[in-house]
């Protein structure tokens, strides 16, 4: 529904610009229409499919915790409501991921979600958060390393900033398969730290490197390998948005995914927190 | 006995939570709004509160911080409203001394309120120089860990870790203990990363010696203890 709404607003301002244009020059809003068009229908229907999404996730658990339930309770046997009951829990516990996530991801992109911005010492967060993964990553046989300059000194939200990388460490340690190498890289460049988690597993292909921001979604639409349901990168994104970066993903040299964080470097760059 | 108060409208929620602590050992006292709350808590004589924030009438938040404008210092764990991001530091700013989100785990909350028990406790003690656990010791000051009088040597983040467990020895602590105290993260990431750092202390301090001290609690966390 909140998609809805942000797709009827986007409808609006569309033909806003194309009622703007329209006396100006007419070949040239003849070509913008042509543009403008296509950009509607991918709205439209990416904002339905986004809907769809949302009834989805949550009606599959849904469908699956009652079936489970309605059995259980057809037989009287303790040890089979035990085990039932342990998969409502877990279940209960994916939809309330997703339902976190969901507020979470509503709350970033209105700007109601308080950024609590102090100079964090970027190089130092980051040598911590390989630490954090390494162990983790040599388990699934994978290399992590990091290339991290030192003294990297941002104006931003620790916590903000540890869940965008969290979120993409996450990610490598699924989708990248074991032998894998994963990189993360941070310099400065001119009024920005770049950051980027590359790696050398299958990629991301270009028409879907857009796309995989997006809430819900996935490579794998079938939910059914390693199960995420597709809202961390679109987590990503609007974290990075709120310290006034940006995030895209491009081709790694290494052969898979580059994630790439671009956020201000000084305090005098970034504007003040949203209240 | 400890006696609790939990002040928590829902009455349905307030009333399995006490049935819970019941079981764990506790006297529980219930309040089902902010004003009879802090009347209880004014009468009472709890050895810790449990509040939530949204609460008909007088929200949390101003209970407690009566509560704490009047001096009483009662340990008190706050419960949140799903998503409220601001909530833990808002709670901690007016006196809380921990916070758990809603819809939590039943044993997160035990854990914490175990937790916060402890150190009261320990509080007044003075600055310890030594932490010890059977044969573990554990030295702050020049910072070595040695077990039957053995060198033990720990990454300083591992150092941090068993620090923590030692300071809760004997107690269940949760992942997201773990990842609040010892990494200074307050959000769980989807990899399992505690659980692989933990196999590695457990390498470190258990794996050369007949007792274990380091145990996994299943579904719940993780115990030092002297005994299985
Ligand atoms: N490093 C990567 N290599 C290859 N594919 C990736 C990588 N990172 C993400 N993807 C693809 O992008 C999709 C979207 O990622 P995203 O983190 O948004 O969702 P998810 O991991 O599926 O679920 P969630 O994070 O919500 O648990 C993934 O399902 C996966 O197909
Ligand atoms: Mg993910």
């Amino acid at each position: 529904m909140f998609g809805v709404w942000l797709s009827l607003v986007l409808l609006l301002c569309l033909l806003g610009g194309v009622a703007g244009f329209w006396w100006l020059q007419r070949r040239r809003q003849q070509q913008k229409e042509a543009l403008l068009r296509r950009q509607l229908v991918s709205v439209t229907q990416s904002s339905r499919q986004t809907g769809d999404n949302i009834a989805h996730d949550l009606r599959t658990p849904l469908t699956r915790l009652r079936a489970d339930v309605e059995d259980a309770l057809r037989h009287d046997d303790s040890e089979m409501h035990r085990a039932t009951l342990e998969r409502v829990l877990d279940e209960i516990q994916n939809m309330q991921n997703i339902v976190n996530a969901l507020l979470a991801l509503s709350q970033a992109e209105a700007g109601v979600m308080r950024v609590r911005k102090k100079t964090v010492d970027l190089s130092g967060l980051l040598e911590e958060l390989i630490e954090l993964y390494i162990p983790s990553a040599e388990e699934r046989q994978l290399t992590l390393q990091g290339r991290i300059a030192p003294n990297l000194n941002i104006e931003a939200d620790r916590q903000l900033l540890a869940r965008i990388f969290a979120n993409l460490f996450d990610n490598e340690l699924k989708y990248v398969p074991a032998g894998g190498t994963i990189l993360l890289t941070a310099l400065a460049s001119g009024p920005h730290v770049e950051i980027r988690v590359e790696d050398d597993g299958p990629g991301i292909p270009v028409e879907m490197r857009d796309k995989i921001f997006e809430r819900f979604a996935r490579l794998d639409p079938s939910r059914t390998l390693s199960g995420g349901s597709g809202l961390g990168l679109s987590l990503v994104k609007a974290f990075a948005q709120l310290l006034q970066g940006e995030v895209r993903v491009v081709e790694s040299s290494l052969g898979g995914a580059a994630f790439i964080l671009t956020l201000p470097a000084s305090a005098a760059e970034v504007s003040k927190p949203s209240p | 006995m400890v006696k609790l108060l939990i002040i928590e409208d829902d009455e349905a929620a307030a009333g399995s939570l006490k049935r819970g602590l019941a079981e764990a050992g506790y006297a529980v006292e219930l309040a089902h709004d902010g004003e009879r709350g802090l009347q209880q808590a004014q009468a009472g004589d709890h050895d810790l509160w449990v509040i939530d924030i949204m609460l008909p009438g007088r929200d949390g938040l101003s209970v407690l911080k009566a509560l704490r404008d009047q001096g009483r210092r009662t340990p008190a764990l706050i419960l949140s409203a799903l998503g409220k991001v601001d909530d833990r530091v808002e709670g901690l700013r007016v006196g809380g001394d921990d916070y758990v989100v809603k819809p939590y785990a039943f044993d997160e909350l035990l854990a914490r309120i175990e937790a916060l028990l402890r150190r009261v406790r320990s509080f007044g003690s003075g600055p310890e120089t030594m932490l010890e656990l059977a044969d573990l010791k554990m030295d702050l000051l020049s910072r070595s860990v040695t077990r039957g009088g053995q060198e033990i040597d720990l990454q300083p983040r591992e150092f941090r870790l068993l620090e923590y467990l030692m300071r809760h020895a004997g107690q269940v602590v949760t992942r997201t203990m773990l990842l609040e105290n010892v990494w200074e993260y307050f959000f769980d990431p989807q990899t399992n990363v505690v659980d692989v750092h933990i196999s590695r202390l457990r390498q470190k301090i258990d794996k050369s010696f007949a007792t274990p001290l380091l145990h996994t609690v299943r579904g719940r966390g993780y115990i030092l203890r002297p005994e299985a």
